[in-house]
């Protein structure tokens, strides 16, 4: 079982990631997560919603309400410079996890 | 069509935050909810069938709202309070302790507040630093002003204000009785005259002091917040 620590990390990477190309609200980001990660990583409503109020606490995304074209109000979220600095130390430490994990199946699979 | 808003509401009645972050936290995940149900019909389900598969996306509303508030208050409120309470109320306990000390030291006699029997004066006595009672007020003022600055609410500034005499009023009413009782060496019968003669000189005056710059200071500084409110209106 993936421990919670490992999930908040992984969310934590999804969202700053997404934000990076471009601004936006909590639906758009979890449709985003899902059809680029092919349906492998999944947010409901639940889980995004804490996750994003956290890491606003923290400064590492801002969000502010927004009104679409079409009328409807939307809280749409930016990347912080805060959260830009927290995104490359993220990516290495996880691309360090999958390169240690890839490499321990293999030995164990040969 | 579902009114997702009243729905959320009714769910998160335990969400304690400020009523406008509340509304705003409502809005977001009833526009998150309204979405998802608008996605799942264009897909083409019936709308039982979409709003069911909307609300599996949340499986305990109880645990979302606790999520929630541990989200959006905890950090806050420990960045909050030190901002608004604990700064401004140890600054201006630091400031009134360090000066009164320096009065001591370098300051001019303490005027002493006592029944005179014949040519000496009767227990209990009251020393008073004159110079530091009226320092006081403008330590109150500035702990008016930090707190204030820090978005701090009445109350808040109002603890910080009066924060210098605390440890006295801890002293004369909790420690003094409790010496008094446990303590057979002190002269019971002067104790009660020292225990007031000492909160009069100790808690109330300085208190007083205190809060006469810090409310002043408050007066003042919501004022000029008003002005700017109807200026920026």
């Amino acid at each position: 079982m993936i421990g919670s620590g490992i999930k908040r990390g992984t969310a934590e990477l999804a969202i700053l990631s997404v934000l990076e190309g471009s601004p936006l609200h909590g639906y758009e980001m979890a449709r985003r997560i899902e059809q680029q990660t092919k349906g492998a990583l999944r947010f409901t409503l639940a889980a995004l919603y804490p996750m994003l109020y956290r890491m606003e606490q923290r400064a590492w995304i801002r969000g502010a309400w927004e009104t679409s074209s079409s009328g409807r109000r939307r809280r749409c979220y930016r990347i912080t410079p805060v959260g830009k600095k927290k995104l490359s130390p993220l990516r290495r430490e996880w691309a360090e996890l999958f390169g240690a994990l890839r490499r321990l199946t293999k030995v164990s699979n040969a | 069509m579902r009114d997702w808003e009243a729905l959320v509401e009714e769910r998160l009645t335990a969400l304690e935050l400020e009523p406008a972050e509340r509304a705003e936290v409502i809005a977001e995940l009833a526009a998150h909810l309204g979405e998802t149900c608008e996605e799942w019909r264009r897909q083409g389900m019936t709308e039982e069938e979409a709003i069911r598969r909307t609300l599996s996306q949340v499986e305990d509303w109880q645990k979302l709202t606790r999520l929630i508030q541990t989200a959006r208050i905890k950090e806050n409120i420990m960045t909050n309070r030190v901002k608004q309470f604990w700064l401004p109320a140890l600054l201006t306990l630091l400031l009134s302790m360090g000066l009164l000390m320096l009065i001591q030291v370098f300051g001019p006699n303490p005027w002493l507040v006592a029944r005179k029997s014949g040519w000496s004066l009767v227990a209990p006595v009251a020393v008073v630093y004159l110079p530091w009672l009226l320092s006081l007020p403008l330590i109150g003022a500035m702990g008016a002003y930090l707190s204030n600055r820090g978005g701090g609410s009445q109350r808040a500034a109002f603890g910080s204000i009066i924060f210098p005499v605390l440890p006295y009023l801890v002293f004369f009413v909790v420690a003094l009785p409790v010496m008094a009782i446990f303590n057979e060496h002190l002269a019971h019968n002067i104790m009660f005259g020292a225990l007031f003669v000492g909160l009069f000189a100790w808690v109330l005056a300085p208190g007083a002091a205190l809060l006469a710059g810090g409310l002043l200071a408050q007066f003042f500084l919501s004022r000029r917040l008003d002005s700017r409110r109807i200026a920026g209106s």
